[in-house]
């Protein structure tokens, strides 16, 4: 009897397993490799037929389309890290610094933009940073200028702001989640033991709460990395990211194109997580002991 | 009864979304949300209509269901080419859809992917009646690239405008030529449309009438023709001359209104838009004349479909061809779209007022000058399409 139970339950534990992979699989997996390879097709008509051609990777390194790809890996990393460098602090006193309610009461002010369609929220950058919006009219009422700044909007500016204000709030919580458990005594304990709180940040806290960094990271780049909104409405005359010029691509049907594309973004960014996992154990993030390897 | 996967044996996705939105509609009943003078559920069944957000008479297919006995269920569609073929290839858009409005001129991609039927125009009786469609989208005519492909009918033209730039006089004075949108004067409140069917001809156009260039066919341009324009605009680009290029209706109409620009590359309901929210933009009338456009309503090809739906189809075509449903669109589009809903309005004051019926007419006739000054008909897959796009992300690259 206990060994039929036994079974059952092995038979039960697989089952809850196959159903999560089968699903991965189906909605994943499978169309990241039905992309890849149609990468290497061909176009035939308005469709695509199996070949082995690489055309397409040919086409996206030689054409404007590579700049693209340069300015998204540029305006990911520098969103990334100025996010980083945002969210870090805010994280830093609502874990360590203030008083668990007041933290958790701030955390929960960090959801309301989400209650916000996205879309509109980058749509208010524009009338905020507009020649005739409030930070101008702000601006010239203040004395600061004579005439309305232009690159507030439409503007490289423009876009870091709309970035950074979509994903910033993303990475708070991985590195307020981290900062939260970490413990204390190993910070109490590097005061005892004379260093100074400059020190002790650098080399006990922060070490610590490498999960969370990593994991806001992750949440920063790959998020901004794939935008294609927040470039049109704010990035003036043509501003793209891969996300847009792919878009272009299918518009006049050149799957090839568009699929070659996307597998070099899926392998850039499979590119990124290796090394940031060799940076770093990726079981940290997963829940497990913290182990900063350099 | 074709069952194709989706639903439980025995029921097709047809009747499976009639019984999704009839269950919607019990919803709506029971919530006090019918419309008015809509019938429940029509006798015969619906035929669906996907469509791009202008054919939709506010909701209102009581005309169409009353004499006919079909309900209408609208599907709201986007129009850009890929997004139409893509719904109707892969997203089983055949198996759903009768009747698809869109922006014309997809004849090509749409046939010889057989997705569309050949219109028998003797079944749809306002055909014969409607003198705009002789005397602008004729066979022969440049229009008829807009309905027709190798000498057939395939689309029922809904709606006809024809495009050129808004501005606003206040800032600018008056303006007649497509050279505002790179004069200098205007350097950085200057905005494009991100679409090289549209912006790329408008200057191919305006490049062509003031001998700037040597373009040939403005609608359908050498690869070395679409280099030249495109030259052109990365220069204006790098002059400063474009504060931005915009993609979608709201963001347009909030450059003109919050005066962002003061030039702008645009459909004219957008100055529609403006003037009620009390900004004085004007739709200009350039003296190189318009991109002139049609909607076409296609019949989605669907061997399964049975004669009771076919003919149903091909009533709604015709009642989409009828004064009603044209005063209807018009007035609340600002699009022509067809002779008879001047008159319809006219005569049915309990329908449309006095102030309706004469912004219909004004309309109408603004419109139809347009057409008869001429210009160049968009052309929404010219024969080197591929070198449109990737010139047009040469430009926004540069």
């Amino acid at each position: 009897m206990g060994a039929l139970q036994g079974r059952v339950a092995g038979v039960a534990r697989y089952a809850l397993l196959v159903l999560p992979l089968a699903f991965v699989a189906g909605a994943l997996l499978v169309p990241l490799g039905l992309m890849f390879v149609w990468s290497f097709w061909e176009r035939a008509g308005f469709w695509i037929r199996p070949a082995f051609t690489l055309a397409s990777y040919a086409e996206f390194f030689a054409g404007v389309r590579l700049s693209v790809l340069e300015r998204s890996l540029v305006v990911a990393a520098g969103v990334t890290l100025l996010g980083l460098l945002l969210a870090y602090p805010i994280a830093y006193f609502l874990a360590l610094r203030v008083r668990r309610d007041l933290a958790r009461n701030v955390l929960l002010l960090f959801t309301i933009p989400f209650l916000v369609n996205y879309i509109i929220r980058t749509f208010s950058w524009v009338y905020l940073l507009s020649r005739t919006g409030p930070v101008n009219r702000a601006l010239m009422a203040a004395g600061v200028t004579q005439r309305a700044v232009d690159w507030l909007l439409f503007s490289d500016f423009a876009v870091f702001v709309g970035l950074i204000s979509s994903y910033m709030p993303f990475m708070i919580y991985p590195l307020w989640a981290a900062l939260d458990g970490l413990d204390r005594r190993l910070v109490e304990a590097s005061w005892l033991l004379g260093a100074s709180p400059r020190v002790t940040f650098l080399r006990v806290t922060l070490p610590l709460s490498m999960p969370g960094v990593f994991a806001a990271v992750i949440f920063g780049f790959v998020g901004t990395f794939g935008e294609s909104a927040v470039p049109i409405i704010l990035g003036g005359v043509g501003y793209q990211l891969m996300g847009n010029t792919i878009t272009s691509a299918l518009d006049v049907l050149n799957y090839p194109l568009a699929a070659a594309m996307s597998s070099v973004v899926v392998a850039t960014m499979l590119a990124f997580l290796l090394v940031w996992y060799l940076a770093f154990d990726l079981r940290a993030v997963l829940g497990k002991i913290a182990r900063w390897r350099f | 009864m074709e069952n194709d996967g989706t639903d439980s044996p025995g029921v097709s996705r047809r009747e499976f979304l009639e019984r999704l939105a009839a269950g919607g509609a019990g919803l709506a009943v029971a919530g006090g949300l019918a419309r008015p003078g809509a019938p429940a559920w029509a006798a015969k069944g619906s035929v669906t209509l996907a469509d791009v957000g202008v054919g939709d008479p506010g909701g209102d297919w009581s005309k169409f269901s009353g004499p006919t006995g079909w309900d209408v269920k609208l599907v709201a569609m986007g129009n850009a080419p890929s997004g139409v073929l893509n719904v109707l290839i892969a997203g089983g858009g055949t198996q759903i859809y009768d009747v698809v409005n869109i922006v014309g001129g997809m004849q090509k991609p749409l046939v010889e992917n057989n997705l569309i039927e050949p219109i028998d125009t003797a079944r749809v009786p306002n055909w014969g009646k409607d003198t705009y469609i002789r005397e602008f989208l004729a066979p022969g005519k440049p229009g008829f690239d807009f309905i027709g492909y190798k000498g057939n009918v395939y689309g029922v033209p809904t709606v006809l405008q024809g495009d050129s730039f808004a501005y606003l006089p206040e800032k600018t004075g008056p303006l007649d030529s497509y050279g505002a949108l790179f004069d200098p004067k205007w350097k950085g409140f200057v905005a494009l449309e991100d679409n090289f069917t549209t912006t790329g001809q408008k200057t191919a156009l305006y490049l062509q009438k003031n001998r700037l260039a040597s373009i040939k066919d403005p609608a359908n341009m050498t690869p070395a023709e679409i280099k030249t324009v495109i030259d052109f605009l990365i220069a204006k680009k790098k002059a400063g001359q474009f504060r931005v290029i915009w993609s979608s209706f709201e963001q347009s109409v909030n450059l003109l209104t919050s005066r962002e620009v003061y030039v702008m590359d645009c459909w004219e309901p957008m100055v529609f838009v403006a003037k009620k929210k009390g900004v004085s933009a004007v739709y200009a009338a350039p003296k190189e004349g318009y991109l002139l456009w049609a909607m076409a309503a296609y019949i989605v090809r669907n061997p399964k479909r049975s004669k009771e739906q076919e003919k149903a189809a091909y009533e709604l075509l015709d009642f989409m061809l009828g004064g009603w449903y044209g005063a209807k669109i018009t007035l609340s589009r600002g699009y022509m779209t067809n002779p008879a809903a001047v008159a319809y309005a006219k005569s049915n004051p309990g329908e449309f007022g006095p102030a309706e019926a004469q912004e219909i007419a004004a309309i109408d006739a603004n419109v139809r000058k347009k057409f008869q000054f001429g210009g160049t008909w968009q052309n929404r897959w010219p024969t080197h399409v591929e070198t449109y796009e990737s010139e047009w992300a040469r430009f926004k690259a540069a």
